[in-house]
């Protein structure tokens, strides 16, 4: 996770060096240091470093974590010629590298010859079975080939030896909701929400998915997670309001003639349908007739 | 006492200094020996899995109360149950880590290697320090101390007579040995340093037994009470609401 001051002084670098001001090498540091994906400065900074000699050799053997720095950004921003030259420097110098062998298979893939990458990251996980980020690169593979259900199986088998990364539930998560896969979705969300209980997000994906299912019990599900999210955003997601708003109407109606719904769950409904007037006031005061007849479809208003 | 002691030039030039040098000149032989020597290890995909295992399980245990109970049950099951929990360690394949150290070769080659580079320069400097400058007083630092500084000081000396404040070559290798990590990091950089201290503490804590952490979390894990936190969560994003409407 990236603060706010770190954020700040990155910026303020970024700024500084755009200016000619200097400072290149230190956010190049930072860049690196945060992990941040800002490939398109690091590529032009970073040539402009490694490009002249005497800033060059000034920076000692730092300079190599400088050259994979630059052709990871090179291959980020498609300058596959300046990626592929210096992975050849990089070759050069570490010949039998496996670092310098996962950066060529990144570059195979750029290139998108997918057969050669992936039979360059297998022989690289021949050496060393459990190299996570080799492992993340072949599920890269098959999402890129448009491979759905490989990019799954490749994920399951990962998650099945590192099953505390978070990063590849997500990833997991992500692709059974683009195959309509909502229960093991459900499940991955669940999983996501269970390492990190106080990231909004995954309780808003979360809802969605069960929202999505239907259901009356799934439905009473997402509006708690729906109401989760609103408590720990402060009320600020404009989506978890709507998500109150449709799970309340979406329930009505299946519970339609049926024992009467307590009442506090409906204050909730009429207190997110208030919220999110006040909302459209505030912010884009033209939408406001639509957002009032669409409340009024749901009969919330 | 009344008098100080007069200390030749030529202890400093032919110990004191030559002492530091070679303290220093050891620690930089030490440093590129165990470099030369460190061997990557390929970790154990059973070790990484149950790590992995111990803080997804740690996971459910702290968020329990943020999924719902089927799906809290669902998991509990899956990882603690007694046919093939990811938990369960069955009785007798649980190996004792003592065991497990013997049967593994390497292990043991790493602990000799690492002992290699740490002890056998230790005792040797500690043995040539002690034959050539064994029993005399090999500087004096510029302010008094107390008396229970002596232990530290005047390692070596046997005289409750001399002052506090002179420092006896014995113990100037002892302050070298333990006080020379800040100049090793600079030489060296940053996390090069090596560490004697620290090492030892490192030697202490050997042994960890995965096994045992698994059933531990086992065991807490089915004692964990599931109670579900969402049905609060309405009442707590009505009263949020309430304030930002209002």
């Amino acid at each position: 996770m990236v603060t706010k001051t770190e954020e700040t002084e990155l910026n303020r670098l970024e700024n500084q060096v755009d200016n000619g001001g200097g400072g290149a090498w230190e956010y190049l540091c930072l860049v690196k240091k945060l992990k941040v994906r800002r490939s398109d400065k690091v590529l032009k900074h970073g040539l402009s470093i490694l490009n002249d000699p005497k800033r060059r050799s000034a920076l000692g053997p730092e300079v190599w974590t400088l050259y994979e720095q630059v052709a990871t950004a090179a291959m980020d921003c498609h300058c596959l010629d300046v990626a592929q030259d210096c992975i050849k420097v990089l070759q050069k110098k570490f010949p039998e590298s496996k670092r310098v062998g996962r950066l060529e298979g990144i570059l195979l893939e750029a290139k998108g010859s997918w057969a050669e990458a992936e039979k360059a990251y297998s022989s690289l996980l021949e050496d060393n079975p459990l190299d996570p980020v080799l492992h993340k690169r072949r599920v890269a593979i098959a999402k890129a080939q448009g491979n759905f259900p490989g990019a799954i199986e490749w994920l399951n088998k990962y998650l099945e030896i590192f099953m505390a990364d978070h990063d590849a539930w997500r990833e997991l998560a992500e692709i059974y909701v683009s195959l309509q896969m909502y229960k093991q979705a459900a499940f991955c969300y669940e999983e996501l929400i269970l390492s990190q209980p106080t990231v909004p997000l995954y309780h808003l994906a979360y809802a969605d998915v069960l929202y999505t299912l239907g259901g009356l019990d799934n439905l009473q599900t997402a509006k708690k997670y729906y109401a989760s999210t609103i408590d720990l955003t402060g009320g600020k997601n404009t989506k978890a309001l709507f998500g109150i708003c449709l799970c309340s109407s979406a329930t009505a109606q299946l519970t339609k003639g049926r024992n009467k719904e307590d009442k506090e769950s409906l204050d909730l409904q009429y207190l997110a349908g208030a919220a999110l007037e006040k909302n459209y006031k505030q912010r884009a005061p033209d939408k406001l007739s639509v957002l009032s007849s669409a409340l009024k479809s749901l009969k919330i208003s | 006492m009344a008098e100080d002691l007069v200390l030749d030039t030529a202890i400093r030039d032919w110990v004191l200094i030559p002492l530091s040098v070679v303290m220093v000149l050891i620690g930089i032989l030490r440093y590129f020996v165990s470099k030369l020597m460190r061997s990557s290890q390929i970790p154990d995909p059973k070790i990484v899995k149950e790590g992995q295992v111990i803080v997804r399980a740690r996971n459910l245990r702290a968020g329990a109360n943020f999924i719902p109970s089927k799906s809290f049950r669902a998991r509990r099951v899956y990882f603690s149950n007694e046919e093939n929990g990811l938990l369960h360690v069955p009785k007798g394949q649980a190996q004792n880590a003592q065991a497990q150290m013997f049967s593994d070769p390497n292990m043991a080659m790493d602990m000799m290697k690492k002992n290699l580079s740490m002890i056998i320069p230790q005792t040797l400097t500690f043995a040539w320090v002690n034959f050539f400058f064994s029993g005399f007083v090999a500087a004096k630092i510029p302010f008094p101390l107390t008396q229970r500084f002596r232990s530290m000081l005047q390692n070596g000396i046997d005289l409750s007579t001399v002052d506090v404040s002179y420092v006896s070559s014995r113990s100037w290798y002892f302050l070298n040995l333990f006080g020379l990590r800040g100049l090793f990091s600079l030489i060296l950089g940053e996390e090069n340093a090596t560490d004697d201290t620290q090492r030892m503490m490192q030697m202490g804590g050997f042994g960890f037994d995965p096994s045992k952490s698994l059933g531990a979390e086992k065991d807490s894990l089915d004692i964990v009470q599931h109670e579900w936190a969402l049905p609060k969560f309405e009442q707590r994003a009505e009263t949020v609401l309430k304030n930002l409407v209002s």
